[in-house]
């Protein structure tokens, strides 16, 4: 139930300048104000991005389409990114990110979500959620794009990876692009093909678009099995090649990439880390810190402090034994260990100490 | 005095260990009603605090004024004890809301909270009543055990106390700009100038809200400034009184203890937290003072898991005192005013030099 319409909350957002202005200089409290905002409409905060549900719509056996509309606040992602989903679940606000499949003016966006079993976040978005709700939404960040001006396009997408292909695709053909792309995407069940109905309404309207399913478990599938070269008919296989799926996929397309590669550019993003652990050698574990932007190899013994202190980065810090809190920081990606307890923590967007985590597998964390 | 069991390295390792499931025990069982609880006790300090203020603003009618300089008083109460002090202990960071993140709380009070991060949460907790380490000994201006080297000036400490409870949230404010050092020289006053910035837009800010923004707001609404600004300065009168008091009870009373900077060197957890519990002191009463007190009500439990939810103490305390029985050691835990006399005494008695035994 909200006090005023969508539309004013959407456009009242340059009108709040001078509270922002307040809060960022701390005379008032951001959330005491965004408690005001929130009791006008659910959707409004100072600086926060909100978004309403106004649509669900399942896109295959096990991936529902939710539109969202965002307010005023919302910047717009380009296509091809993911954006931060934010849900509350017994008391921990838990993100994950979704590419939007296609951004509409007015702050619409709608995202897919594929239901993982026994995961946190995306049963309760699928089971739960409903028109009316309201999420939070947090920036939009990834390097996947498209070139216009390449000579064709191949999309290569497993499972979920569909969704920021499809994001970019769609943008792309309606920005008038018109060289040959072919779409393959790699599912498990024929249940499992997400917006067909829609791509099907796309080949339809633009005859350069190909696309084929793999089913693995489907014999009868055109095609079968994995990823291979000979999956791509070489008439078709020109122009830039953008792979997304989960970590073993794109790494497969990568190398294949790399030995028949035709000139075009390669991009793949995969929506896994990369699974090594506690047991792989040391010298194997990537550290990442994404806002001084650096990449060290690093061992998983020491404290994250010392080895970004050792890396020449100086992080807030206290009592370095995980007291007094000075040195959190979020973990973005991966998973570190509790050097007191070895304990694991892999939740994205969670508060970590530096001082008392050490890396369990490929890290990337917000310092 | 005290009566504890001396712990060797293994018992000592034995207690931390217990200590530190103990800490696992509650982490696994944080969730949804812990996030409720707080998200209550900011509800509760809003409405304290919104209700105060409208409340000033009728004036000098005495009903309404030293009801609403009251609500005000608690509210900045809950503010800085069960709200802002727990939460800038990162005690709710596992929620990952931006609105209860620890490292960017801004408390209602004249100190930065930046600055409460490292003095309290860090050196505070971190070198607990660990001589010349814990400023919080005294605050520099009072003597409270034998063991502080004695100097003319404590001779009118009950005075200077009595200054700083009054001024507590200025004293507490100051500590982290080294008036002392700077004052000796030992640091130069480029090094300090971002400091004092910081705390100058702060308590800026500060009494600029309390002191001119307020009382102008009830003019123009044709009350009266002078019954605001006098009730905001009783409202942070009992906001300092009442947060001097839990303070100094939590670490000054009579069984309290003090350590040498030696005595950390090398220091293991199990006995970072044997300190804890030998330093601290607990006070006893119902729900509502462990609320007020933001749950320093259970300083041991606090200076134990300082990064616990506040509200998990109560049940934590039944199992660090029996821990602390089985190792022998003291449970230091009395009344309110019981701890507060002993503390008065230390304040009063070691005003003046130590008394040396006769014929020594």
């Amino acid at each position: 139930m909200s006090l005023i319409p969508f539309a004013w909350m959407r456009a009242s957002a340059p009108w709040l300048r001078p509270l922002r202005f307040l809060a960022r200089r701390r005379w008032v409290r951001e959330s005491d104000i965004d408690m005001v905002l929130a009791a006008l409409h659910p959707a409004w905060r100072l600086n926060r991005v909100f978004a309403r549900v106004e649509a669900r719509r399942w896109v295959a056996d096990d991936m529902l389409a939710l539109t969202l509309r965002a307010n005023g606040n919302w910047q717009g992602p380009r296509p091809g990114q993911h954006v931060q989903v934010y849900l509350e679940q017994q008391g921990v606000r838990l993100c994950r990110s979704y590419s939007p499949t296609a951004l509409g003016a007015d702050g619409t966006l709608e995202i897919a979500v594929k239901r993982q079993p026994g995961g946190r976040v995306s049963p309760r978005l699928v089971d739960w959620l409903a028109v009316g709700h309201v999420l939070e939404l947090g920036p939009a960040y990834g390097e996947l794009h498209w070139d216009l001006g390449s000579p064709g396009a191949v999309l290569l997408a497993a499972g979920s990876g569909i969704t920021p292909l499809l994001g970019l695709m769609r943008d792309a053909l309606a920005q008038g692009f018109r060289a040959p792309i072919t779409l393959l995407h790699y599912v498990r069940e024929q249940g499992q093909r997400a917006f067909v109905s829609e791509i099907r309404a796309l080949q339809e309207q633009y005859d350069n678009l190909r696309v084929r399913w793999a089913v693995r478990d489907d014999t009868a599938s055109e095609l079968q099995g994995r990823f291979q070269g000979a999956h791509l008919d070489d008439s078709h296989a020109v122009g830039q090649v953008l792979a997304c799926g989960p970590a073993g996929f794109v790494e497969q397309v990568r190398a294949w990439h790399r030995e028949v590669g035709h000139g075009g550019v390669f991009q793949g993003e995969a929506f896994t880390p990369p699974t090594r652990t506690h047991g792989a050698p040391p010298q194997a574990l990537q550290l990442t810190f994404a806002r001084s932007q650096q990449r060290i190899t690093v061992g998983s013994q020491r404290s994250l402090l010392e080895l970004a202190e050792a890396h020449g980065l100086r992080p807030v810090h206290g009592c370095r034994q995980g007291i007094c809190a000075s040195c959190t920081c979020q973990l973005l990606a991966g998973v570190v260990r509790d050097l007191r307890n070895d304990q694991l923590l892999s939740e994205p967007g969670q508060s970590i100490r530096l001082c008392i985590s050490a890396v369990h597998g490929d890290v990337v964390i917000d310092l | 005095m005290r009566n504890d069991r001396e712990l060797d390295a293994e018992q000592l390792a034995a207690f931390g260990a217990e200590l530190d499931a103990l800490r696992q025990r509650t982490l696994a069982d944080l969730g949804e009603a812990d996030a409720r609880y707080i998200r209550r006790i900011r509800a509760a300090t809003r409405a304290c605090c919104w209700g105060g203020r409208a409340l000033l603003m009728f004036g000098w009618s005495a009903p309404t004024w030293l009801l609403g300089s009251a609500l005000l008083g608690l509210g900045k109460v809950l503010e800085n004890m069960e709200l802002g002090h727990n939460v800038m202990h990162g005690q709710y960071d596992w929620m990952n809301d931006p609105e209860f993140s620890g490292r960017h709380y801004e408390w209602d009070i004249a100190g930065p909270s930046d600055f409460w991060r490292h003095t309290h949460n860090h050196i505070h907790h971190t070198y607990t009543n660990v001589l010349g380490k814990d400023d919080d000994v005294g605050y520099g201006v009072v003597r409270l055990f034998p063991e502080q080297r004695w100097k003319p000036f404590y001779r009118w400490q009950p005075l200077w106390v009595a200054v700083q409870a009054v001024l507590f949230q200025y004293a507490v404010a100051i500590q982290h700009l080294r008036l002392d050092k700077l004052y000796k020289g030992t640091i130069s006053r480029a090094e300090v100038a971002p400091l004092f910035r910081q705390f100058n837009a702060k308590l800026l800010r500060q009494s600029a809200k309390d002191y001119l923004l307020f009382p102008v707001f009830a003019l123009l609404l044709g009350g009266s400034g002078l019954a605001v600004l006098l009730g905001n300065a009783l409202a942070n009168l009992i906001r300092n009184l009442w947060t001097f008091t839990v303070i100094f009870c939590g670490h000054f009373t009579e069984q309290a203890v003090v350590f040498s900077p030696e005595s950390i060197v090398g220091e293991s957890r199990g006995h970072w937290y044997l300190r804890q519990l030998r330093g601290s002191s607990n006070l006893t009463g119902g729900p509502l003072l462990h609320i007020l007190t933001g749950n320093l009500s259970h300083q041991i439990e606090h200076h134990l898991f300082p990064d616990l939810p506040a509200r998990r103490y109560a049940a934590l305390a039944v199992e660090v005192r029996d821990i602390a029985e089985r190792y022998g050691q003291v449970y230091n835990s009395a009344r309110l005013g019981t701890q507060c006399a002993t503390v008065l005494k230390r304040i009063w008695i070691h005003r003046l030099p130590n008394v040396e035994p006769a014929g020594a």
